[in-house]
């Protein structure tokens, strides 16, 4: 497709006469002023992971009062009322302000001009507003979950969001709509620079499996955010103007808000998944030390996901009264995007095959993502299969099915690649054990929580209830017991990271012995990236055997 | 799409210093406006036609030429890199799937209505 | 999206590049940029991929649309019926007009005509502004006045009609406003170049800005040209 438009030749060349900054971006101004004010994608990228931390412990804290409510049949908090406001804030605030900047914002921005051997984003100004616009829309979220709730559900259904909800909507919806822009200024500047920026001799097949995933990601971001943004807009005019675009009393129509809803929030699955993808290319090669199984059909793949990922969103409306034929049509397109999801497991396991694997923090997280994406991802097509959905939909199958996909993918990846890139991004080590433990327990807390929550939605236990029949009470306590080893394993990191930003050991350049522009920069990066830009004259992954290699750290 | 890197070859975009035929290149916008002039009164024509109303959309193909024209002569798409013509691509494209499958569903739907809409 | 001066603080390179304008040397570019068509391009593209998130935005205006009509045809059409045909028909004369006027002015600049490019980009603005006019000072005030806002309780159709054409005017109020919005912003970017312009900012070299809000601009009247047939045509008849 792009394939042919040529590698990007040499950059302007940085001069210390010109007072641009060759030494750490870290020591780069101290000021508040110097970090507030900066647009250095590296500083950016760093501001972005301070508010994504703050957003996830608030959901997470959410999803723990949901979780002791459940404890008891009858429900512990007593109030359907507060109930439904928690899972409401626990998927608002997870989805739009975690799952989906997470990657992108924060690994992504980072790493992203340094695997391009740039040095910056196409634009750097932008990417700064973008983190404005997310904050202003996160303030005014929190701002509406705080002052009362929400009590819609993350999807903000109508006629129940704009004629019968006495919760706040409106704050809520501005809110999501405002940090939409932010995901969009984020998308576009991600696939302008990667279309523009790349190094000479970086040409298409010679980018990292993690460039692709996310100029997949940015295609969905750019396209499928505007569609959200109108969505909100009319459930916003409707609820103040009682004007009937859904309400089908004044010949509306209802179903049109879910198409609507869910032309943006199917591909946003895609965006959460898509860089978790990304990450696991980058960590799978790297510790098992050995070129990655084939590498077009990998990126090949990130591509028909992105693609695929906007034909599918019917499926979410099989018992809603659509058309028979739609739904047919929806299912089978289902059926199709798994594909090329199924492909990237092969993919990754062809990789481990005969390699010389490592077994160090980021790869456990690999290992368990690929595990439980694969369980999430299977379990989807009993979903996508039009009458195993009539008995399975509205239940916590459905619970436990996303939940294997953006907690036990999504997250994993996340502190997977938080994990891989933290000596790049702090030039310090943390310390490999804690790292190690933390993976495990979050891997065996996250199983305990959500599988007892396949069975349950199997037996017929619905979702967002607050209370349930007694005979689901041992799962759930099993469940609600899990989540608290889950708890107690997101602490840890939170914990020994920190801490070694001050104890940890110094990093090298490249400490995992992996290849990729990236680790050919010091630990942290100078401002400017790379004093000198960068030749590309191989293809990815071209990892030497070991016994050639180095020994490293 | 297959196009090799022009800078290298021939300078383009603002820094072009090759002269420019002012007067042709107006000419050729002025063209363009008579053409949106012409659409337009076609348009607005062809809407007194007694078409039975599940033809009228069809009305939109000169609207769809009238966006052609503005994007091509106006907006220049042409000019400029590849990926200018596959942002625009890229669009329409994505349009058109919002549009066609989102309406798979009420077209092919067995509606039963409300008995009277509501008079507030 | 014209990121093309350098920002504050990102760089010291600011102090010691020449100033913007000028020949073609004194173009200055980010340091990520090999050159400062290259950044220019680079902007450009960036404008485009802007537009295409717009296109899915109103997309999903369309989409609506499409429901809205299917649901109750001779309702909505019934609605279609009663706008003012004339004051839509001028408003497509005034824009497809203003567009061009601002492309001309693309034209000037790019020979480096900078006084011509003022008087181009006045008249785009003027068009403009009488559309504004137009619309919201004159159709919207009529349909206030005969109640057509789809929650006015003494809506004048009644019947079998109504829903529909309750539905309709929602579409049209819904629409024509979000336009109206575009066409505030696009007023107040040109706005914004005009002023640039009048300072001496831009010259044969160095005109970025002129050609992404040019796009932007034009942009808004291809919305327009979608809206138009949408709005008065499709349903009269």
């Amino acid at each position: 497709m792009m394939a042919g438009e040529g590698p990007v030749s040499a950059q302007r060349p940085v001069t210390v006469e010109a007072g641009e900054v060759t030494g750490s971006y870290l020591a780069d101004g101290h000021t508040l002023k110097s970090w507030l004010l900066t647009t250095d994608h590296k500083r950016i990228a760093l501001l972005y992971m301070a508010a994504i931390t703050a957003f996830f412990f608030i959901g997470g804290s959410a999803a723990a009062l949901v979780r002791l409510n459940l404890v008891v049949p009858e429900g512990l908090l007593g109030s359907s009322e507060a109930y439904n406001r928690l899972f409401t804030a626990h998927g608002v605030i997870m989805v739009w302000f975690f799952l989906v900047p997470a990657v992108p914002v924060t690994l992504g921005n980072f790493v992203i001009p340094l695997m391009l051997g740039a040095r910056d984003l196409a634009f750097p100004r932008l990417n700064l507003f973008s983190w404005y616009l997310f904050m202003v829309g996160g303030a005014i979220t929190l701002w509406a979950l705080f002052v009362g709730g929400v009590d819609t559900g993350w999807t903000f259904y109508t006629p129940l969001s704009t004629s019968y909800s006495k919760s706040h909507v409106v704050l809520a919806a501005v809110g999501i709509f405002i940090s939409g822009f932010s995901s969009i200024a984020t998308g576009l500047n991600f696939i302008v620079t990667i279309h523009r920026l790349r190094a000479p001799g970086l040409t298409w097949y010679r980018m990292p499996v993690f460039l692709w995933s996310l100029y997949s990601l940015s295609v969905l971001l750019v396209l499928a955010t505007p569609v959200l943004a109108i969505t909100l807009l009319l459930v916003l005019l409707e609820r103040l103007f009682h004007i009937g675009v859904f309400d089908p009393a004044f010949g509306g129509d209802p179903l049109l808000f879910q198409h609507l809803f869910w032309f943006y929030s199917h591909p946003a699955v895609y965006m959460m998944i898509l860089p978790g993808f990304g990450v696991v290319s980058e960590i799978i090669p790297a510790f098992a030390h050995k070129r990655i199984f084939g590498y077009k059909f990998l990126v090949w793949a990130s591509v028909a996901i992105g693609v695929i990922s906007f034909f599918v969103w019917g499926h979410h409306m099989f018992v809603a009264g659509t058309s028979l034929y739609s739904a047919v049509l929806f299912s089978i397109l289902s059926y199709l995007v798994a594909v090329p999801s199924a492909i990237k497991v092969f993919n990754w396991l062809g990789t481990l095959h005969k390699g010389y694997i490592r077994f160090d923090a980021p790869m456990l997280y690999a290992l368990g993502f690929i595990g439980l994406f694969t369980i999430g991802g299977v379990t989807g097509l009993w979903l996508a299969a039009l009458a195993a959905d009539v008995h399975l939909t509205q239940t916590y199958f459905v619970v436990a099915h996303f939940h294997y996909i953006m907690v036990g993918g999504m997250v994993s990846a996340y502190f997977g690649g938080l994990h891989y890139w933290w000596p790049k991004i702090t030039g310090r080590l943390y310390p490999e054990m804690w790292a190690r433990a933390a993976a495990l327990i979050m891997f065996l807390g996250f199983n305990l929580t959500f599988f007892p929550q396949f069975i349950l939605g199997y037996l017929g236990m619905p979702r967002r209830y607050a209370t349930y029949a007694p005979e689901f009470q041992v799962l759930n306590v099993l469940s609600s017991a899990g989540s608290t080893i889950l708890a107690a394993a997101y602490l840890l990191p939170l914990c020994y990271l920190v801490w070694s930003l001050l104890y940890g050991e110094r990093a090298p350049a490249n400490p995992w012995g992996a290849s990729g522009l990236e680790w050919r920069t010091p630990s942290p990066p100078p401002t400017v990236n790379f004093i000198e830009t960068p030749v590309v004259t191989e293809d990815p992954y071209e990892y030497p055997p070991p016994v050639a290699a180095e020994p490293h750290v | 799409m297959t196009m090799p890197d022009r800078r290298e070859t021939a300078p383009q975009g603002p820094l072009d210093r090759a002269t420019i035929d002012v007067r042709a290149e107006a000419w050729r916008l002025a063209r363009a406006w008579g053409a949106l002039v012409v659409l337009g009164a076609a348009e607005l024509a062809a809407s007194y036609l007694p078409l039975p109303r599940g033809l009228r959309p069809l009305l939109m193909i000169p609207a769809a030429l009238m966006v052609l024209v503005v994007a091509v002569r106006f907006m220049e798409v042409r000019r400029g890199p590849a990926i200018v013509r596959a942002f625009a691509v890229a669009a329409m494209f994505w349009l058109i799937v919002l549009l066609g499958l989102g309406s798979v569903d009420p077209l092919t739907r067995t509606d039963f209505p409300v008995d009277q809409p509501r008079v507030k | 999206m014209s990121d093309v001066a350098v920002a504050p603080g990102s760089l010291a390179v600011a102090a010691a590049a020449p100033p913007r304008h000028g020949s073609g040397a004194g173009v200055r570019h980010d340091f990520q940029y090999r050159d400062p068509a290259y950044q220019s391009e680079t902007a450009i593209a960036g404008m485009w991929l802007f537009l295409a998130t717009e296109v899915l935005f109103f997309g999903g205006l369309i989409l609506s649309w499409i429901y809205m009509r299917h649901g109750s045809r001779a309702g909505f059409d019934a609605g279609a019926r009663r706008t003012e045909l004339v004051i839509g028909t001028t408003n497509t004369a005034i824009l497809i007009t203003s567009s061009f006027a601002y492309a001309l002015g693309v034209i000037f600049i790019r020979a480096g005509d900078t006084r011509r490019v003022a008087k181009c980009l006045a008249a785009a603005l003027a068009l403009g502004l009488a559309f504004l006019a137009l619309k919201f000072g004159l159709e919207w005030r009529d349909d206030f006045a005969h109640h057509l806002f789809p929650s006015d309780p003494s809506f004048p159709m009644r019947g079998s009609a109504e829903a529909g054409a309750r539905l309709f005017y929602v579409f049209y109020f819904i629409g024509t406003g979000l336009h109206g919005l575009h066409m505030l912003v696009g007023i107040a970017l040109v706005c914004w170049i005009i002023a640039r312009v009048r300072r001496g900012d831009f010259s044969r070299d160095y005109h970025t800005p002129v050609i992404a809000v040019g796009l932007y601009w034009s942009f808004v009247d291809i919305v327009w040209l979608t809206l138009y047939p949408l709005i008065y045509l499709v349903g009269r008849g």
